[in-house]
């Protein structure tokens, strides 16, 4: 990428002043115009940089596979794509699982569980459990990211089976990673936590099986599902602990559990900023919405291939 | 204007007052009048003043009456002309007018003035009048040369008359007047033969040649005629010429009467100048009536030596005395007895004089000038010695005028006037000669005061007698009187000219002489003093000579006392001296009469320049006063000899035609004045006119008028007299200023002639230079010359020695030449010579090379030899051999050679072509292996083609596949749906029928629901009747595939599926169409697999495959679009797959797989334990093995269906290399 000839000679200057998104949009935009189009690139790329809120939607669709890499079959996937959405929708319509009252939300999961073969009777069907209450709350963050209904059943549903797939057995590691990383970084905070007995309280569903989902702001939960779905779950866990470590003096201030929690669980107004150093929280009113993580500076970060 | 007219007229009376202011207020008042007034009133009143007063204011205004009142003057004086009483005044008047020479005088021949003053002229009868006339007409005649053409012989007319008139005397008129009358014609005479020559001499001609007037000729005219000479007018002249006015343009008035004076030789009358030297002349004059012939003869050479000798002023005084002394002799006759003393005494002065200039040596440039000469020659007479000082200072003063300074000095010293050495010897260069000088002039001073003092006395007195008295004495006195007149005028000139000279001496000298100029104040300063000394002196010297009566005293003595002392006081004073003393006696000799007015006619003329000249030229002015006073003195004394004359009587009537006319009035004024000298001596009273009428009674009226108008004659011959001198003193100040200017030339040429002896001087000193630097030139080009030829001759040796060095070298050359030849040649021989000695050597060797070889070759010979002779005897022995063999042998050999020769030949050929081949073979390997790269190159682009469509298809086809899960859990679920709904219904129909039970263990889809459900679900029922019939009937096929489940290998459970799957469509297509129509998708799908199913039912996967893959390219049965054979194709796989999955399921799962026959029988066995009631039924369904599948997925999870998926993958990843390389091996 760096050494691309047809790159700006002035890109070196532009980080140097601040504006890091000019280069990537092209450099991203080379990305995708190579026909069979490189997956493994494309994650590298999108766990360095914030991407391009206009490409996000493709990225992700083909790092998630729902597009094939070659872009000469994405128009026959796509209606592939569209039809099984339909058909799938189609179903649950005639089986009157869903109706045009019922939430898209709702329908997603519908959908989904139809498809993962867990579709309840709709004699029994009982209240989401756990699991649908993860989907849920994805899907209805992806529901405002993404607009088409298509695509965001779509994302959903692949982000959902991904990310259960890859990190499925990593993902009950993630609060002892994050325990590592905070007496790293800030042990007082943990030992507070710790001796409040907030530690065990900590919205670690939220966080790591949701994704931020509903945690964060739309912007912000954008940066860091770009990092997911390029095949990181660390990002979590720095997310996280950035999130503590920004509400250090309120979480320091309260010793009961469940106001930390409370606390913690709307950070809407916190924005996630990586530096050098890692990752860092500021207030959204100082700089531009962007979160870049330094694969070096993740070390446990997970490449696939 | 009238009254004021006569109020000017009234002033006139008071012109002869006595206030002098008042005077000249009334002359200013007039001239003022006349000035502004034309008219001729004032004048008119003037002129009548006049004539009734004669006064001399009216004179003054009417002589500078100016132009427009000239013609009333002119016409006035006509007027009064015309009256014979008045006519007297009248010409007075006109004389004084004419004598002013007013501007407008020359209009006077316009007027009729002139031609009745020339009426009056000849009509006239009183003597009076027509001497005043003649006088003015005289004076006029200069003032009119051009009236001459219209009157002249009017003017000849009347001096016909006159001269006749004075000789016939037809008024009787008293002698006294005749003397008058004559002289006044004499004078006109001259003017008229000056001024018209031609014509006078040939109107004397035709008038005198008349026989009435050959007396007046012969008594008046013809000794007129012997005092002029002959005019060159005469010779050069015409009549016409003469009138012709154009002739006068260039003379002005004093021109023309000095031209008049010119031709005269009497000295009254002359002047002598330009050359005319009237001296020689008046010798001749002088002794005209005695020496004529022979003094004529002497005297014309007299003035060609006199000539020649001022020129060279060379000639000693004994050259130039001798012929003259000689000649003296001869001349005086009767008066040598007379003449010798004088002669003696003269010559004793001048031989006193002499030796002393010879003695001091200081007379010797004097004599040398010759100018000695005259006065021995002259010595004669005594009358004749201021003559000859005045010939001889005049002759050197002619040589001084053009020689320079030089000649000053002698000039006064031949005068005898010694007044020079004073003077001269301080500025020339003769200085030493000064003490000289003045002893010498002592002593001539002396010896001529007492020599002159006792000759005067000795004369005077003892030899007087009455012969004397009558002939000599008179002709001596009047020589005397001539003399002294002579004498003075010459001194004057004299003393001019040594003025002049001193004067251009002065101005030449002036810075050198300084102190003389200071000099000269003193004695004038002391002239004062000297100046009563000497009027004492020359006062007793005058009574004296009136005493003694001498009158050859007279001169002399009044001329020793006149002249020496001044000449002690310098020339200045000498000539100033005389002037003031008769100025100063002037009062004193008032008895006169003459002088008793000398301002009168004196202050007039003298006022305009006198002061003017004593303060420019203090020696010029005092040279014409001093002259004015000897006039003065010749006319007092001409009037006593008038006197005396008219007292003696007319006796000398004869004498008086050989004398001048004015001469004869002078000794007749002498005349009068020792008469009357006489009578006063003789009277006490010094009254004279009391002591007149008391001595002679009352004196006669007649002899009163006589003298009142001979007073008035003299009167008017003194103004004749003096106008003629003021022309004289016009013409001297020109001439002065000539001889001033000739001076100044004359110092210029001194100086310039200076500078070029400077020059010359310089010119010599750059020649003499010149000489030497010539001769040093020539020295030293002797010297280079001299130098040059040593050289040149040191050149030539050095030339010769060169030459012979040149030829001895050019000799050694030659000889170096030759030996170098010989040299050459030596060598040559000597190279000839090593040549042949390396030859002989070369030789030498080869000849022993030769020999050598000559040696080998004989050794080989021998050896040779030896072998020949060994060969021979071999040959010999071959030969019996051979005869001994015989040619068998020979034969065979050959053809086995030909034979191998052939062999070869071929083999060779052999081995050509084969190498061909192998070459061939080669390139074919090399192509081929070409072919094969490119081949595996285009099996690499093909690998990646297909790799790259695989990736597409696999991309596509997982799309596909997760379609249709998506599609099979959708039937699925749909299938739920439908069971539970039949469930439902079954219930329904179970509760309305109360045979809940049995209808849930066995069959329960098999009779009721064609039955129970009345709309539809006949039709349903029928089809899995169907189904049922159908499964019952290809029962044996899983029949057969379970009895061989272990080893039946994938055919086998691919045929299950197949029939398992085959079991399926039909159970779909046994649907109601309500059912058909509520699933068009599902039922598409459906419909495909039973094709699939049906084609190649009884073939393999395999084959099933390659016809897929060969009905890609030809044309096959199926004509569906390639979307569809790919989903048939891959529906297949994925069918065989699912098959082989389900199959594994059912082996894997812990329950006990059943065979394919019964497996309808166990699951529903298995069913209810785990699903409940409603399972139940489901489990009795032809596809238990599915819903035990999905239960199993979903009771334990991803984690079993995952591995199994990944086994199955892994599975199919083999097959699909296999079936790569079998295509791979077909498409190859």
């Amino acid at each position: 990428m760096a050494e691309d000839p047809q790159r700006n000679f002035r890109s070196a200057y532009y980080e140097k002043v601040g504006f890091r998104g000019v280069e990537e949009k092209k450099s991203l935009e080379i990305l995708l115009k190579d026909n069979p189009l490189d997956v493994e690139k494309l994650s590298t790329f999108s766990q360095r940089f914030p991407l391009p809120s206009m490409y996000r939607i493709h990225v992700w669709k083909v790092l998630l596979g729902i597009l094939p890499p070659h872009s000469d079959s994405h128009s026959l996937v796509g209606g592939y794509r569209r039809e099984q959405y339909q058909d799938v929708l189609e179903a649950l319509k005639v089986m009157r699982f869903v109706h045009m009252a019922t939430p898209q939300t709702q329908v997603y999961l519908r959908m989904f569980q139809l498809e993962s073969q867990v579709l309840p009777r709709r004699s029994d069907t009982s209240a989401p459990d756990e699991e649908d209450e993860d989907f849920l709350s994805i899907a209805r963050a992806m529901e405002e990211i993404v607009e088409d209904p298509m695509d965001c059943y779509w994302l959903i549903k692949s982000f959902v089976n991904q990310f259960n797939n890859k990190f499925g057995d990593s993902i009950p590691h993630l609060p002892k990673s994050l325990e590592h990383y905070l007496s790293v970084e800030e042990p007082r905070l943990l030992n507070h936590l710790k001796n409040t007995g907030a530690l065990a309280m900590l919205p670690y569903s939220l966080w790591f099986r949701r994704c931020f989902a509903g945690c964060l702001p739309e912007s912000s939960l954008q940066r860091v599902w770009d990092k997911v779905i390029s095949g990181s779950c660390k990002i979590l866990v720095f997310v996280a602990m950035e999130i503590l470590l920004s509400y250090k003096i309120v979480v320091m201030g309260t010793s009961r559990p469940e106001g930390v929690v409370s606390i913690l669980c709307n950070v809407s107004d916190v924005i996630i900023i990586g530096s050098a150093g890692g990752l860092r929280l500021f207030s959204p009113f100082c700089l531009p919405i962007t979160l870049i993580c330094f694969s070096p500076l993740l070390p446990d970060a997970p490449r696939e291939h | 204007m009238a009254k004021e007219q006569s109020n000017v007229s009234d002033l006139l009376p008071l012109l002869e007052s006595s206030d002098l202011h008042e005077l000249d207020q009334i002359k200013s008042v007039l001239n003022d009048h006349l000035g502004t007034e034309r008219g001729s009133v004032l004048l008119n009143g003037l002129v009548d003043y006049y004539l009734e007063t004669s006064s001399p204011q009216a004179i003054l205004i009417l002589c500078s009456v100016r132009e427009p009142h000239d013609k009333h003057l002119l016409d006035k004086l006509n007027e009064c002309m015309a009256k014979p009483a008045c006519r007297l005044p009248t010409l007075t008047l006109l004389g004084h007018v004419i004598r002013k020479q007013p501007p407008w005088m020359h209009k006077i021949t316009r007027f009729p003035l002139l031609t009745s003053l020339l009426k009056c002229l000849k009509t006239d009868s009183d003597v009076v009048v027509l001497i005043t006339g003649v006088l003015v007409l005289i004076t006029l005649l200069p003032v009119i040369p051009q009236a001459g053409k219209q009157h002249i012989y009017d003017f000849f007319d009347i001096f016909g008359r006159l001269a006749s008139w004075s000789l016939k005397n037809p008024g009787h008129v008293h002698g006294v007047y005749l003397i008058h009358l004559h002289a006044s014609v004499y004078s006109l005479f001259h003017r008229l033969y000056g001024m018209y020559p031609c014509n006078f001499v040939s109107y004397l001609r035709s008038h005198y040649s008349m026989k009435e007037n050959v007396d007046t000729f012969e008594e008046v005219v013809k000794p007129m005629l012997g005092h002029v000479r002959i005019h060159p007018e005469l010779v050069t002249g015409t009549n016409d010429y003469e009138l012709d006015p154009s002739r006068w343009k260039r003379f002005e008035i004093h021109d023309i009467v000095i031209e008049c004076a010119k031709v005269s030789l009497d000295p009254k009358e002359a002047s002598c100048e330009e050359g005319y030297s009237s001296m020689p002349d008046r010798v001749t004059i002088h002794h005209h009536p005695h020496l004529r012939s022979g003094l004529d003869y002497t005297a014309s050479p007299y003035t060609d030596f006199l000539s020649s000798f001022g020129s060279s002023a060379s000639t000693p005084l004994s050259v130039g005395r001798p012929p003259l002394s000689l000649s003296l002799p001869q001349l005086p006759g009767t008066q040598s007895s007379l003449c010798s003393p004088h002669t003696s005494f003269h010559q004793n002065q001048h031989c006193e004089v002499d030796p002393a200039g010879n003695k001091v040596s200081m007379w010797s440039p004097c004599s040398d000038c010759g100018m000695t000469t005259p006065p021995t020659s002259r010595g004669i007479s005594p009358a004749n010695v201021p003559e000859l000082s005045q010939s001889a200072s005049h002759a050197p003063s002619q040589t001084a005028s053009t020689s320079g300074g030089k000649c000053l000095s002698p000039a006064p010293t031949l005068s005898n006037e010694f007044e020079h050495l004073c003077s001269t010897p301080n500025t020339t260069n003769q200085l030493k000669q000064k003490p000289s000088g003045e002893e010498e002039r002592g002593n001539p001073e002396v010896i001529s005061k007492g020599a002159a003092g006792e000759s005067v006395k000795t004369m005077s007195l003892t030899e007087l007698s009455d012969f004397i008295k009558e002939q000599d004495l008179d002709i001596q006195r009047m020589e005397n009187e001539h003399d002294e007149d002579a004498i003075t005028e010459e001194l004057l000139k004299l003393t001019e000219q040594k003025h002049k000279a001193d004067r251009s001496f002065y101005s030449t000298t002036e810075t050198l002489t300084g102190h003389q100029e200071k000099e000269m104040l003193l004695t004038t300063s002391n002239q004062s003093l000297n100046k009563e000394a000497r009027r004492l002196v020359s006062t007793p010297d005058k009574s004296e000579c009136s005493a003694g009566g001498g009158d050859q005293q007279l001169p002399w003595s009044f001329r020793p006392c006149f002249t020496p002392i001044d000449n002690l006081l310098t020339g200045f004073s000498t000539s100033q001296s005389p002037y003031r003393a008769e100025e100063e006696g002037g009062s004193g000799l008032a008895n006169y009469g003459l002088f008793s007015s000398p301002s009168i006619f004196r202050d007039p003329v003298n006022p305009v320049y006198e002061p003017l000249f004593e303060l420019a030229l203090p020696r010029a002015a005092s040279l014409f006063v001093g002259r004015k006073t000897s006039v003065a003195l010749a006319q007092r004394a001409a009037g006593d000899e008038g006197e005396r004359n008219a007292s003696k009587g007319e006796e000398e009537g004869d004498e008086m035609a050989a004398l001048s006319p004015l001469e004869v009035l002078d000794r007749l004024i002498q005349h009068g004045n020792e008469a009357y000298e006489k009578v006063l001596k003789r009277l006490p009273m010094p009254n004279k006119s009391v002591d007149w009428t008391h001595f002679g009674g009352t004196t006669p009226l007649d002899e009163l008028h006589t003298l009142r108008s001979q007073v008035l004659l003299l009167h008017n011959q003194l103004l004749y007299e003096r106008y003629k001198r003021e022309q004289h003193a016009i013409r001297n100040r020109r001439l002065l200023r000539r001889i001033i200017n000739a001076t100044a030339m004359e110092e210029q040429n001194n100086s310039m002639k200076a500078q070029l002896k400077l020059q010359d001087i310089e010119i010599q000193s750059l020649q003499a230079s010149l000489v030497e630097e010539q001769q040093r030139y020539r020295r030293l080009k002797e010297d280079g010359d001299t130098e040059t030829a040593c050289l040149h001759s040191q050149f030539q040796q050095l030339q010769q020695g060169h030459d012979l060095y040149l030829s001895k070298a050019q000799k050694l050359q030659s000889e170096l030449q030759e030996c170098q030849s010989n040299m050459g040649e030596l060598e040559a021989e000597l190279q000839k010579a090593n040549n042949e000695a390396y030859n002989t050597g070369h030789q030498l060797t080869q000849l022993s090379l030769k020999l050598t070889n000559s040696e080998n070759l004989q050794q080989q010979m021998y050896l040779l030899n030896k072998q020949l002779l060994l060969l021979g005897e071999t040959n010999k022995l071959a030969i019996q051999e051979v005869q001994r063999l015989g040619p068998e042998s020979s034969k065979g050999l050959q053809m086995l050679q030909s034979s191998m020769g052939k062999e070869q030949e071929c083999l060779r050929q052999s081995m050509l072509q084969q190498t061909q081949g192998l070459e061939a073979a080669q390139q074919r390997i090399g192509d081929l292996e070409a072919q094969l790269a490119k081949k595996e190159h285009l099996i690499l682009e093909q690998k990646l083609f297909l790799e790259e469509v695989k990736g597409q298809t696999k991309g596509q086809l997982q799309a596909s596949e997760s379609r249709y899960l998506a599609m099979r859990r959708v039937t699925q679920v749909l299938q739920t749906e439908m069971l539970q709904l039949y469930s439902q219904l079954d219930a329904e129909m179970l509760t309305t029928n109360q045979s809940l039970s049995e209808s849930d263990t066995i069959e329960p889809s098999s009779a009721p629901p064609g039955t129970s459900r009345p709309n539809g679900s006949s039709s349903r029922t029928v089809p899995t009747a169907q189904g049922s019939s159908d499964r019952r009937t290809q029962a044996w096929p899983p029949g057969n595939g379970g009895t061989l489940p272990p080893g039946g290998g994938a055919q086998s459970t691919t045929s299950v599926t197949l029939n398992g799957s085959l079991k399926q469509p039909p159970l779909l297509s046994e649907m109601s169409p309500t059912h058909l129509a509520a699933f068009p998708l599902s039922l598409s799908p459906a419909g495909t697999p039973f094709t699939v199913g049906t084609y190649p039912s009884a073939k393999s996967f395999l084959g099933m495959h390659a016809r897929e893959l060969f009905c890609n390219k030809s044309d096959s049965q199926c004509d569906g679009d390639e979307d569809t054979q790919l989903s048939s194709l891959s529906h297949s796989l994925v069918v065989g797959e699912e098959s082989s999955e389900s199959t594994e399921n059912v082996q894997s799962s812990p329950f006990p797989p059943p065979a394919t026959g019964t497996p309808p029988h166990s699951l529903p066995a298995a069913a209810p334990p785990s699903q409940g009631s409603a399972q139940s039924a489901l489990a009795q369904e032809p596809p238990p093995s599915d819903s035990q599948q999905l239960r199993a997925h979903h009771g334990q999870g991803a984690r079993p269906r995952a591995s199994a998926a990944a086994a199955a993958r892994q599975r199919r990843k083999d097959l699909r290399i296999m079936d790569y390389n079998e295509t791979q091996q077909e498409h190859i």
